[in-house]
């Protein structure tokens, strides 16, 4: 009976990697097929199709972990010596280089948006390093983790959310108003 | 662990006297404070980046001497702060209070390098005519940046402001940790490293919004 049991779980979990495995090709062959031509509606196709292979993925990687097939990836290191000062250095260099980056970018003539996406890039990954080493949230319970960095993400996402309004506002200007030129010209 | 001791162990954690996620209250508190500070900070700077990207025009007038270097030299100095922090704390857990108390002075010796150098870094501002609610003249000149907000004194040493206020408060409170060491546990030096470390954080969004974008590329430069 118990044997019975396992096998159906199994061959349930099966089922559920399968799904996301194929959500994950309608994901990989919307993108293949049109490349994004029909612009947002591909997008959403894709969204929907990780989504849906996130959420059928939790199940089958839950069981996997607890018939020790895989290990798990987010159990907390307690057992390895961890924090040890050679590897606080190395971080240390890690965030002096990223660092380093930014300043020689600073004078790269970019784009503005192009500029601003890698230096925001770079800024995240410093601030997931000193977060999750010098901080010491990787070495931390999971629930613990879970209970802080999505607040921190989504800050990054009100970012991300303002942005493009600020750049709308400057279209949105009342035409009755001089331009500047016009403003110049009158001045002069 | 079995069902059923996995069952017992919940059953006995809800029964009281246990730590959430297995920290003291007081680091658990610390972190609740830096949640709430980053949405202070956060908020500033979308105020700054939505002012700025609203704006017509925007100074951009750093130049690589001394501006730029002055602001790595104060990124430098914070990490620095923040390794030599890492290692107060690790120090602190093996129980080595006074090698503790030895690299909590290390950081604030390099806090107290930051502040002043930013502060140096204001009074060069002051003395071109930039203030909280004033840009020079200059600044509006055809080859510059005419048309240009006043906010960018504001936003600047609004949000610097605030920031070395933090570095400020942070140096006070190490020297608190480190002067009475003896007191405190290796948990409350934790917790202040958690605060010194935020701090760090922080500047490392600040530094590239404020500084590395604002890069001076204009013909006449300073």
């Amino acid at each position: 009976m118990e044997q019975t049991k396992n096998k159906e779980i199994a061959l349930l979990n099966m089922v559920q990697a399968l799904l996301a495995g194929g959500s994950l090709v309608v994901a990989v062959w919307a993108v293949a097929t049109d490349g994004f031509k029909s612009g947002t509606d591909t997008l959403f196709l894709v969204m929907v199709c990780l989504l849906l292979a996130l959420v059928f993925s939790i199940g089958p990687m839950m069981w996997a972990t607890q018939q020790g097939l895989i290990a798990n990836p987010l159990a907390a290191d307690q057992s390895e010596a961890h924090g040890g000062n050679r590897e606080n250095a190395v971080i240390w260099i890690a965030l002096l280089v990223l660092t380093g980056i930014e300043v020689l970018l600073a004078y790269v003539h970019l784009n503005i948006t192009l500029m601003l996406i890698i230096l925001m890039g770079l800024s995240i990954i410093k601030a997931v390093l000193i977060v999750a080493y010098f901080m010491h949230m990787k070495f931390e319970k999971m629930s613990f983790i879970l209970t802080i960095v999505p607040i921190l993400v989504v800050l990054l996402c009100l970012f991300v959310v303002f942005f493009p309004d600020g750049m709308r506002v400057k279209n949105l200007r009342s035409t009755q108003v001089p331009s500047l030129e016009e403003q110049q010209a009158a001045e002069k | 662990m079995t069902a059923e001791a996995k069952a017992e162990t919940l059953a006995a954690e809800w029964e009281g006297g246990v730590l959430p996620y297995k920290i003291g209250h007081r680091k658990l508190g610390m972190w609740l404070f830096i949640m709430s500070d980053s949405l202070t900070f956060c908020a500033l700077l979308i105020g700054y980046s939505y002012a700025r990207s609203s704006s017509e025009n925007w100074p951009t007038p750093f130049p690589f001497n001394p501006s730029i270097i002055f602001s790595s030299m104060m990124t430098l100095v914070l990490l620095s702060s923040s390794l030599t922090m890492v290692f107060a704390v690790a120090a602190a857990k093996r129980g080595e209070k006074k090698i503790a108390r030895t690299w909590i002075l290390a950081t604030m010796f390099f806090g107290s390098m930051f502040i002043v150098l930013h502060v140096t870094e204001w009074f060069h501002l002051f003395h071109e005519g930039v203030y909280f609610d004033a840009i020079p003249e200059a600044w509006l000149a055809p080859d510059k940046w005419p048309g240009s907000s006043k906010l960018f004194g504001a936003t600047f040493f609004g949000i610097t402001g605030l920031h070395m206020f933090h570095v400020l408060t942070g140096v006070i409170y190490l020297g608190v940790i480190a002067a009475r060491i003896k007191k405190f546990n290796a948990e409350d030096v934790e917790t202040s490293g958690l605060y010194w470390h935020f701090v760090d954080l922080v500047w490392m969004f600040v530094f590239p919004l404020l500084y590395l974008l604002s890069v001076d590329f204009s013909a006449a430069g300073h």
